[in-house]
């Protein structure tokens, strides 16, 4: 009988507390997150050291771990501070720092001994070797290029075992990951340094040099563009697992609470399905369905079966994807009475359809019926941020289940 | 020691670039060698490299790539022929590649070039660890940094002083992509080129490009240091790199040997920064504007 022995964790993003801590409860094995220096997304909730510390801790009684990113790719100067920042970090009990500045990793192996060190996706590895040599530094893990492909990563496990960590989903770069400065060339803003301005997401003329002149070449008026779809290997878990990988990465530190609960609670279901049962697995269309009730763009397989065709990139007007509102997040519920108390995150009212989820894959829709305010008076609607509101629930729920609507 | 370092496309070429005064050719092929302006058999390389030593001068050759697992397994019999014509130095910018010439032992000396990733003297520094006798600066700092870099540093820090720099590599063809999409098969690397334009910035024309590596976009503008080249030399910023990715032919080896004059000025105290920017502007392509990047920003004006 088929066994998997080396299970893969589900990583996913958490760009504050609050997210941690809805991935962990959604299931992830782990999470990953910025602190307030040496990171790429300057413009992601970033963690304080007391947030940290919270977070490890959350994290740890559940069994999850954190990981830091401090991926920036560091100028003169730029590095002051981090001996400090790595050794509070060691301190906190953070699990592991994703760094792909070499200047970084030496600061870092020696400030904070002891401390795991990630290769990030930003030093695009793509082949064994680089995984030796990374190996042979004392680095941990490497997190792949987006760029390689399954056969690739088998041939990888193959001649190393470093440990191996690869996106599963979410939005990619066109580029290799820190070789496009598109962003400082056309913004001033550095794209190694957390500044990434997503420059090749604009729309562009292209054009051929002809005796001198310059002459369109763009057909139909379709401007040229650079967009990536985003990635999914929803459906290709197996593969992923089967050819050694690790870790399964989610990206997506800027992403939602609603986002990010959705995709972990997916991931999380079919890699414990597949896992469980190699042999006997057949794939949940409901996990399909559930993905794209928070997908932002279409959804590919990256460079994992190939290279990316016209198919991968985004052209024309994007396709419509339904579009999902997180609506409210459960605080109570009432056994006796069927009754939810609710904390309200976007409108909603009687008469709605509304769905809700939670940790363990549960779902069910409802139609909203009934609807009190703090005080007990019947409302019609829950227009208010944050207020808390009561309603009758079609099944059981529990606290952290969350209610979307169409 | 100033030493001009610059591109050759061809035998022919490479002989004119060491009549016009160049230290050190840099040549390369495929699947190692990244945005040349030829990609070049390693027997026309072993041609180059005899030919330069003839003349006492030196040969690079680039081994940049960023590797995918048939590229490194293709590379341990590349690196020994190499070193078996007698290579003077290699670029690597994979430290899988680094990794496979540490395993090989061979006594063939490397230059970390891994393009907009060398931004300090602390990363230098722990790639001369890993065995580099230099590295090549990312066009993205500017002077003021490239400066404090090299004082901390005993190897040399290679700058670009002149031509196009690559702002971005994708590994998907975006060019046929475009076409197909449009349902209009087109070219993919045009004589003259094909360029961008940023439709906010109608002066923009970014030359583009798509060969095995995918797709490169390069600057708007030349960099061109040629001004700054005494403060440089003062600096002790002294290994310049001349780029010819774009620029084919007689008209780079002429540009190279305004670079070569310059050191001359230089050395012998006769440096006039404006005289060389004039007969430099003349000899550029009018279709090319020549800027300096980013090396005269502030480096507080990039974040």
């Amino acid at each position: 009988m088929k066994k998997i022995e080396n299970k893969p964790e589900v990583l996913a993003p958490a760009g504050n507390l609050e997210k941690l801590k809805m991935a962990i409860r959604y299931g992830a094995d782990a999470v990953y997150i910025g602190g307030q220096a040496f990171g790429l997304r300057s413009r992601a909730g970033n963690f304080s050291y007391e947030e940290m510390t919270e977070g490890v801790e959350f994290a740890h009684v559940r069994g999850a771990k954190v990981f830091v990113a401090a991926n920036m790719v560091t100028h003169e100067g730029d590095a002051k501070g981090a001996g400090e920042f790595f050794k509070t970090l060691q301190s906190i009990g953070v699990d592991a720092v994703i760094i792909s500045d070499p200047a970084l990793i030496v600061v870092c192996f020696n400030a904070a001994p002891g401390l795991p060190i990630h290769l990030s996706t930003q030093a695009s590895a793509t082949n064994y070797k680089t995984l030796e040599f990374w190996k042979s530094i004392g680095l941990e893990r490497v997190v792949l290029a987006r760029e390689v492909g399954i056969e690739e990563i088998r041939e990888m496990r193959r001649h190393t075992d470093i440990e191996i960590e690869a996106f599963v989903h979410g939005a990619m770069c066109i580029a290799y990951s820190g070789r496009c400065t598109l962003s400082n060339h056309m913004v001033n803003r550095d794209a190694n340094r957390g500044g990434c301005a997503q420059s090749c997401r604009w729309k562009y003329d292209l054009f051929e040099m002809d005796g001198g002149a310059l002459t369109s070449l763009l057909r139909d008026d379709e401007p040229f563009s650079m967009s990536a779809v985003d990635l999914s290997m929803l459906h290709h878990l197996p593969d992923m697992i089967d050819a050694g990988v690790n870790s399964l990465k989610i990206e997506g530190r800027m992403k939602s609470i609603h986002y990010v609960s959705t995709v972990a609670n997916v991931y999380r279901n079919a890699v414990d399905a597949y896992c469980n049962d190699p042999e006997h697995f057949t794939f949940d269309p409901a996990w399909d369905e559930e993905i794209w009730k928070v997908a932002q763009r279409d959804l590919s397989t990256g460079f994992y079966y190939g290279v990316p065709t016209e198919k991968e990139q985004l052209f024309g007007k994007p396709r419509k994807i339904p579009k999902y509102t997180f609506a409210a997040q459960v605080l109570s519920y009432d056994s006796e009475t069927h009754i939810a108390t609710l904390e309200q995150r976007n409108n909603f009212g009687v008469g709605e359809e509304v769905e809700f989820y939670g940790p363990g894959f549960a779902h069910f829709k409802q139609t909203v019926r009934d609807l009190w305010n703090e005080d007990g008076e019947p409302i019609d609607r829950a227009p208010n941020p944050m207020m808390t509101v009561t309603m009758t629930v079609d099944a059981p729920v529990e606290p952290y289940f969350l209610m979307r609507k169409k | 020691m100033i030493d001009i370092i610059a591109t050759a496309e061809s035998y022919a070429q490479a002989e004119s670039l060491l009549n016009a005064g160049v230290d050190t050719l840099y040549v390369g092929g495929h699947p190692f060698g990244l945005r040349l302006p030829q990609a070049l058999s390693l027997e026309e390389i072993n041609r180059i490299i005899c030919l330069a030593h003839s003349y006492g001068k030196k040969v690079t050759v680039a081994c940049n790539a960023l590797m995918h697992n048939e590229q490194i397994g293709q590379l341990t019999p590349y690196l020994s022929q190499l070193a078996e014509i007698g290579a003077d130095a290699v670029t690597i910018g994979d430290p899988g590649a680094i990794f496979v010439l540490k395993e090989l032992g061979l006594p063939l000396s490397f230059i970390y070039d891994a393009g907009t990733l060398v931004t300090s003297a602390e990363q230098v520094a722990f790639w001369v660890g890993q065995g580099a006798s230099g590295a090549v600066a990312a066009r993205e700092l500017t002077l003021t940094e490239l400066i404090a870099m090299q004082q901390l540093l005993d190897q040399p820090i290679e700058v670009q002083v002149y031509g196009p720099t690559c702002i971005h590599q994708s590994g998907r063809p975006l060019l046929t992509n475009y076409y197909n999409y449009t349902g209009n098969p087109g070219q993919v690397d045009k004589p003259d080129g094909l360029y961008l334009r940023d439709p906010k910035n109608p002066d923009s024309q970014y030359p583009i490009f798509e060969d095995q590596d995918g797709t490169h976009i390069f600057s708007t503008e030349d960099l061109s240091l040629v001004g700054q080249l005494k403060i440089m030399h003062d600096q002790g910023l002294n290994t310049w790199k001349l780029d010819g990715v774009l620029l084919r032919g007689e008209r780079f080896v002429q540009i190279v040997a305004l670079f070569d004059e310059a050191r001359h000025a230089i050395e012998s105290g006769a440096f006039v920064p404006e005289s060389f920017c004039n007969r430099l502007a003349k000899l550029q392509p009018a279709s090319r504007p020549l800027g300096t990047g980013f090396y005269l920003k502030n480096p507080e004006d990039v974040h």
